[in-house]
């Protein structure tokens, strides 16, 4: 029963500890340090497109570069 | 869509276009259908996995409904970069929108993000509806090689009859300039604004500051630049008819788009010229406020 006691109380230690640290370790924002920089290279990518056609970084490539847009969502 | 209908036109720069997002083939397959989507190639990031790569996964969808969604600080970052009606189980998965131009070689040559989602409209709002005057609303910023850019706009929000402006902060980097009016006698490309706006908007000219002269030494010629930080502003008019009345009443914001075609020198060398895709994101006011009060 003690013993049963100890657990209950060990684990709820835990878990305000758990829940202090993840308070903690939350940063705030900073969109403009996502992602690839002005310099970096981006990773390439092969996804499907509209049409079931995969698309690569190469293959959208046009002779100047390219232009990729993230949007959030097609649906909404 | 507005991408699709500038497809041709940033093809014919030599770029090539792609729009990613989390949505499925079949989602992309219908909303292509429906939008007559037939050139830019909208691609399916269904698990989110580029999304990740490229580092801008949306971390806050998640945290808002996870465990700490009733943190303060969670539940205010969600109204930031989520949406202002909280998050959602549909809203898992997607990026920080924004785009990225990159070089042959796959390097960013520009970033542009939209800094806060829908909040700064929201927030204008709230000051309108409280009386106080609307300072300049800053909207996205964006970094080229040679140029900074911000573009923010008088008014948050527009309604039948309203007149405001969009600008433009630009600041060269070091040793860069870019062409003032005037330059064109020369054959140099001028710096210029052009937006694409609906029917029941109208612009007026863009203004410029004044240039200053500078001295091009290998051919001397004397050529209008700006070297410092400078503004480009746009006067934009919203139509006071009936009509607009009505078109306005069923939209919540009226997005402005742009363009800000350049071409940035050094002493040495002039680099390609160079577009940049720009947006104002504008709510609309569904209330008439020049109606008389009538008894009832």
């Amino acid at each position: 029963m003690s013993r049963n006691v100890h657990l209950l109380f060990v684990t709820m230690v835990v878990l305000v500890l758990s829940s202090v640290l993840i308070a903690q370790e939350r940063q705030a924002i900073d969109i403009a340090a996502l992602g690839p920089q002005v310099g970096d290279q981006v990773p390439d990518f092969s996804l499907p497109d509209q049409f079931g056609e995969i698309q690569t970084l190469q293959s959208i490539m046009g002779e100047q570069g390219a232009m990729i847009v993230f949007h959030r969502s097609a649906n909404w | 869509m507005e991408l699709q209908e500038r497809h041709e036109e940033l093809r014919q720069q030599g770029l090539g276009v792609v729009a990613i997002s989390y949505d499925s083939e079949e989602v992309l397959a219908a909303f292509a259908e429906r939008k007559s989507i037939a050139t830019l190639p909208l691609l399916s990031d269904d698990d989110s996995s580029v999304i990740r790569q490229f580092g801008i996964y949306n971390t806050v969808a998640e945290e808002g409904v996870g465990p700490n969604a009733d943190n303060a600080d969670v539940k205010a970052d969600v109204e930031k970069y989520v949406s202002v009606f909280g998050a959602g189980q549909a809203i898992v998965g997607t990026p920080y929108p924004g785009t990225f131009i990159v070089d042959r070689q796959g390097r960013v040559t520009a970033r542009f993000f939209e800094e806060f989602y829908r909040e700064r409209n929201t927030a204008a709002n709230i000051m309108l509806k409280l009386g106080s005057p609307v300072s300049p609303i800053s909207g996205m910023r964006g970094d080229t090689p040679y140029l900074s850019i911000g573009a923010y706009q008088s008014n948050s929000t527009i309604t039948v009859g309203s007149r405001f402006h969009l600008g433009i902060e630009i600041e060269p980097k070091p040793d860069i300039h870019v062409y003032a009016p005037g330059a064109q006698e020369l054959g140099y490309r001028v710096i210029e604004l052009s937006l694409e706006v609906p029917d029941f908007i109208q612009t007026l000219p863009v203004v410029y500051p004044s240039s200053e002269i500078y001295h091009f030494e290998p051919l001397d010629e004397h050529v209008p630049v700006y070297l410092k930080p400078f503004n480009l502003v746009q006067e934009v008019v919203v139509g006071g008819s009936p009509a607009t009345s009505e078109t306005l009443a069923g939209l919540d914001v009226v997005t402005l788009t742009g363009r800000l075609d350049y071409q940035a020198c050094d002493d040495e060398v002039c680099f390609s010229p160079t577009s940049i895709p720009l947006t104002w994101t504008l709510t609309v006011d569904p209330l008439d406020r020049q109606r008389v009060a009538t008894p009832e």
